[in-house]
């Protein structure tokens, strides 16, 4: 359904800015019907890829295909196959809801029938009934993001691009669009390419992308992704977080990753970890505040694949991110 | 297309009409201008061409204009913060055509404008200004094009500009010159020899005279008059150019750099 090869972006610089790559000949692939979450770090380009797919930024090389159609040459069959669901609100706060949901059918061609038929499905995973004929801006911020969703539900479109769209929702809401989405998709055979921070969203997508500094780092079902961290890991956390640092890469002889506080053995079988456990607590009791054993979720595959950890700002990933002149 | 354009340009007089202080400022602003500067003047007045004209009833299209000038500044600036972070992004990825949404963005820009300037046109038979029904017809359509001119003319200038002070600065050095030397305060033809040319290059200046003339000339004498027809044509000239303008930039899209620069 949509297929990249060698994408890449710079954008202009200005007198004090100079250019900056923000998507580096990047090539993907998402067959018709996938759930694709894309992910990584702030800055990483993710937004940029997006407004490329939308039709509304020219990359400075590489090709884009979008249902079968060649984005810059033909984009008007590329973008009735597209919904789109912007970062930053898209809706007219001055109109209702209703009004803004009929503009946006108007705007692709739909009728007033199909509207009212259309009408319950955009909107039955929503809190906006009851309130369709309010002004969208005396709504909440995630009812107003509800709108958004809404919006583009309506249209049904094969392709749907959502550019962080459960911003602002609460976890009831969040989960209830997902569930919708997830939903619609299969029923529809629809094609969707999201990108989310939230690594619970990612859990359910067929493959989930991780983007860093432009590049594509990995590609992968959640379960691969996963795998990569290991089936378990064991987390300590120590008194002194340096000094048990060296001890239990000396004493366990592998490899022993640092997050923040936390002193981590990634990689390991099912079933190693507690022959672990009882090594780290047998010789280092003393130093060790508390121990477990995890199964690695998505968020533990972004930091290790990003390199990037919570408590370290600047990891190696703010240095890759950088472009080299 | 025309359900399209409908539509935007519906949403441009419906988000007016909620905003009662902009349809009272609207309004109210020229009304108090003409009244104070047009009542501030000798009303002893007397313009080449137009004599026995007082200065109130020689204002009034000025006043017009500038009633024109603001509509399409206030519509095109909502342009600048809708195009990367609001409601046109969803428009612009849209299957419509780009003409359909400048025709839609500056036809409800427009239609505001005329709606605006006809009421105030109501104020015309209090100083004494009173068209025929034929004059009335030619100043109607004389509203639609300038209108449709100067809501083009604000679209084309501010899409692709990126902040609204921008815009705020490019209106007082280049839209605000344009109405004041249009013969909206003073005549064209006494004007010295520099100003003068300034004025009859300026666009504003033949908008002006659809305006005003039809006070003054039946439209028979209008039809013969060789000013008037040059004023339409520039008139035309000046919205069909800046229409065209304003697709272009719409069509166009912000294209990367090439890729040198970028990491092996
Ligand atoms: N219009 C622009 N001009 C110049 N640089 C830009 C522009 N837009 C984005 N960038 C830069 O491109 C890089 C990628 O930005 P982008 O918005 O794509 O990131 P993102 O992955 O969407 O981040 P986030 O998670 O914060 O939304 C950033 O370094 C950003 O500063
Ligand atoms: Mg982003």
């Amino acid at each position: 359904m949509i297929t990249l090869q060698g994408l890449t972006h710079v954008y202009p610089g200005h007198r004090k800015t100079p250019p900056h790559a923000a998507v580096r000949d990047l090539s993907l692939h998402v067959p018709a019907g996938e759930f694709c979450v894309l992910t990584g770090p702030n800055g990483s380009g993710k937004s940029t890829l997006f407004r490329i797919l939308c039709g509304t930024l020219t990359p400075s090389a590489g090709r884009v295909e979008i249902a079968g159609a060649d984005l810059f040459r033909q984009p008007d069959a590329a973008r009735r196959a597209l919904g789109v669901v912007f970062q930053s609100p898209a809706v007219d706060k001055q109109l209702s809801v209703r009004e803004n949901l009929r503009l946006h059918a108007t705007l692709y061609g739909l009728g007033r029938g199909t509207l009212a038929a259309r009408l319950g499905e955009a909107l039955e995973w929503s809190d906006l009934e009851g309130r369709l004929d309010q002004r969208v801006d005396t709504l909440s911020g995630g009812l107003a993001r509800q709108v958004e969703l809404a919006k583009c539900l309506l249209t049904r479109p094969r392709l749907l691009l959502l550019d962080e769209p459960t911003t602002g929702l609460d976890p009831a809401s969040r989960m209830r669009f997902l569930k919708a989405l997830h939903t619609l998709q299969r029923q529809r055979d629809m094609t969707v390419l999201m990108t989310s921070h939230i690594f619970a969203e990612a859990e359910a997508a067929d493959r989930v992308a991780v983007m860093m500094g432009g590049h594509l780092l990995a590609l992968d079902s959640p379960g691969a992704l996963r795998d990569r961290v290991g089936r378990e890991m064991l987390v300590v956390e120590a008194e002194a977080p340096d000094h048990l640092h060296a001890a239990l890469a000396e004493s366990l002889g592998r490899v022993v990753t640092r997050h923040g506080d936390e002193l981590r053995l990634e990689g390991l079988g099912r079933g190693d970890g507690l022959a672990l456990l009882e090594q780290v607590l047998a010789e280092h009791r003393d130093a060790v505040r508390s121990v477990a054993i995890r199964r690695p979720d998505l968020e533990d595959v972004f930091v290790h694949i990003t390199g990037r950890d919570p408590g370290d700002a600047a990891g190696p990933a703010a240095e890759a991110a950088e472009v080299p002149s | 297309m025309i359900r399209i354009v409908g539509a935007l340009a519906g949403r441009e007089i419906i988000r007016f009409l909620r905003q009662p202080n902009r349809v009272a400022g609207s309004i109210g602003q020229p009304l108090l201008f003409w009244l104070f500067l047009g009542s501030g003047f000798s009303p002893t007045f007397d313009a080449p061409g137009l004599e026995g004209v007082t200065y109130m009833q020689y204002f009034l299209p000025g006043v017009l204009m500038m009633l024109m000038l603001f509509a399409s500044i206030f519509s095109s600036i909502t342009i600048i913060e809708d195009r990367d972070q609001g409601f046109l992004q969803g428009v612009l990825v849209a299957p419509v055509p780009r003409v359909a949404i400048v025709l839609g963005k500056v036809g409800g820009g427009a239609a505001l404008a005329v709606g605006q300037s006809l009421i105030l046109l109501v104020a015309a038979p209090f100083v004494g200004l009173v068209p025929g029904w034929g004059g009335l017809a030619l100043i109607l359509g004389a509203f639609v094009l300038s209108a449709l001119g100067f809501t083009t003319l604000g679209f084309a200038v501010a899409w692709g500009m990126r902040s609204t002070s921008g815009f705020h600065a490019v209106m007082m050095v280049f839209l605000m010159p344009l109405w004041l030397l249009s013969g909206a305060l003073f005549p064209v033809a006494t004007a010295p020899g520099w100003l003068y040319a300034l004025m009859i290059v300026n666009p504003v200046t033949h908008a002006l005279r659809l305006v005003r003339l039809p006070f003054h000339m039946t439209p028979g004498e209008l039809a013969a008059d060789p000013a008037y027809l040059a004023a339409l044509a520039v008139t035309a000239a000046w919205l069909a150019v800046c229409l065209g303008l304003s697709v272009w930039r719409v069509r166009r899209v912000e294209t990367g750099v090439a890729p040198h620069r970028a990491p092996a």
